[in-house]
């Protein structure tokens, strides 16, 4: 009886907050449907890890040796962008190719999150992993902070998926605040640009891999797993493997990478003062990755005679699709007959390729 | 220097500013190349379509198909005492049954057998 009654003495209040916690989780993902393949997974298994002397600690560490932190690589981030790059259609990006640079744009609080994590006294390779949260790239986030070995990759996650789920929230009252009525309403022509051809569309993953090999070679795994899961989609001829790609791959490493995440979510690891910071500064990148996308959009009005709505700098970020779907939404509020879905799209994945480019730069910079 | 911070795990801001602001510029420009390299690739395909197109108009036309006998359909089916309208319900019969779309099906002849009309006509 003493053994059965045992656990229940041996609860401590840390474990207690990760149950609340991983409660949280679960409670954003179904009843708010914030990311919830990524969050109730991770929140199960914050309550999993953290039940005293749990024995679900053992296998999750196995799966995240064996998904995330072996020898070879993060498998499991890799694997997933093989999903990621199936299921994404580069069609809008490559019918207006300037778009590119939005995404480049939206990079800007990766860099600079960096740098305020570093004066905040994080030592450069756990800064450099904080400032990836601003990629609003899961399996990007993942690869770099395990890469370069960061303790923090628990808080790293859960901010980078939470601030993911809370684009919808986080981004309009910035782009708001950057934006006046006349800029939001600008309408932008969604006739312009030439449909791409099928030759450009299967040319251009090979190209970006080529091309982002040759400058940051530690960004190959990324941008090529990304890169071949486009190839499969647009080839034409190997449609059963794209729909395997898109569905069942991704779903498959989704259940696995969430609670396998959660092995770093252990309450004496998560429940400290850097935790918190690190959220701060996730949400720090995700507010300056926002006002640089629609800063530059605005800076490229003065120069140019068709003017851009800056909204669709925001897009930038690669929180796909969320944070096209949220600028699309904007511009739909401001003016009923505003479509900005095209083109925010295209900005969106944009962002993907940047994020990746700006992850493999890290990598190349600090690993 | 960069190299001798990072081992040691520590890097003043100015550091942290300058390398944030490579990144930032290299992420541009391999951005900026690729956009340049799509608008060029995407010319170039369209330009060599284009070029392809006008050599095809630019052959001879082939010589009209000689006049079809009498009684043959359009799609070169001979019909023998059958109209083109009863032809055309038994095709899309003929594809329906199947479940092959009518271009994939080919009627060489469609014929109406007497006997078996007479037959029916006297049940």
């Amino acid at each position: 009886m003493g053994v059965l009654l045992e656990n229940f003495t041996t609860v401590t209040f840390p474990q207690i907050a990760m149950w609340i916690i991983g409660a949280l989780l679960i409670f954003l993902a179904i009843k708010k449907e914030m990311e919830p393949s990524l969050l109730l997974p991770m929140g199960f298994g914050a309550i999993l890890i953290n039940l005293p002397n749990s024995g679900a600690k053992h296998i999750i560490d196995v799966l995240f040796r064996v998904g995330v932190d072996n020898e070879f690589g993060e498998l499991m981030p890799l694997i997933l962008f093989i999903g990621i790059g199936a299921m994404i259609d580069f069609t809008p990006l490559l019918t207006n190719p300037k778009l590119m640079l939005f995404g480049a744009a939206a990079q800007f609080g990766i860099f600079f999150t960096l740098c305020l994590a570093s004066l905040l006294g994080f030592d450069i390779k756990d800064a450099a992993s904080i400032g990836i949260i601003g990629a609003a790239d899961g399996p990007t986030a993942i690869a770099v902070s395990m890469e370069l070995e960061s303790k923090y990759v628990g808080a790293i996650m859960v901010a980078a998926y939470s601030y993911m789920a809370l684009v919808p929230l986080v981004q309009p009252p910035i782009i708001k605040l950057c934006t006046t009525k006349k800029e939001r309403l600008i309408r932008m022509d969604n006739t312009a640009g030439k449909a791409p051809s099928k030759m450009t569309k299967i040319l251009f993953p090979i190209v970006v891999t080529v091309i982002v090999g040759l400058v940051a070679p530690d960004a190959v795994a990324l941008i090529g797993f990304l890169m071949f899961g486009n190839l499969i989609r647009e080839c034409g001829v190997l449609n059963s493997l794209s729909e395997t790609a898109q569905k069942v791959l991704a779903n498959l490493v989704t259940i696995f990478l969430g609670i396998t995440i959660s092995a770093r979510m252990r309450a004496e690891e998560f429940l400290t003062v850097d935790t918190l910071l690190i959220i701060g500064l996730g949400l720090f990148a995700f507010i300056f990755d926002t006002f640089a996308g629609v800063m530059l959009a605005k800076i490229m009005n003065i120069f140019s005679k068709k003017k851009i709505n800056p909204m669709i700098g925001a897009a930038g970020i690669s929180a796909f699709p969320m944070s096209a779907r949220v600028v699309h939404k904007l511009g739909l509020e401001e003016d009923n007959q505003n479509f900005l879905l095209m083109h925010s799209i295209g900005v969106n994945v944009s962002g993907q390729i940047a994020s990746v480019i700006a992850g493999g730069l890290i990598l190349t910079f600090f690993s | 220097m960069l190299s001798a911070n990072i081992l040691s795990m520590k890097m003043p801001l100015s550091e942290a500013l300058a390398v944030s602001l490579i990144g930032i510029a290299t992420v541009i420009v391999i951005l900026a190349v690729i956009a340049c390299l799509i608008i060029l690739v995407s010319k170039a395909i369209r330009a060599i379509e284009a070029k392809t197109s006008s050599e095809k108009e630019e052959t001879p036309a082939p010589a009209p198909a000689a006049p079809m006998a009498k009684g043959t359909s359009a799609g070169q089916v001979e019909l023998i005492n059958t109209n083109e309208k009863e032809a055309a319900v038994i095709m899309a019969i003929v594809a329906e049954k199947t479940g092959l779309s009518l271009e994939r099906l080919s009627f060489k002849s469609i014929k109406l057998m007497e006997d078996e009309k007479k037959g029916d006509e006297n049940k």
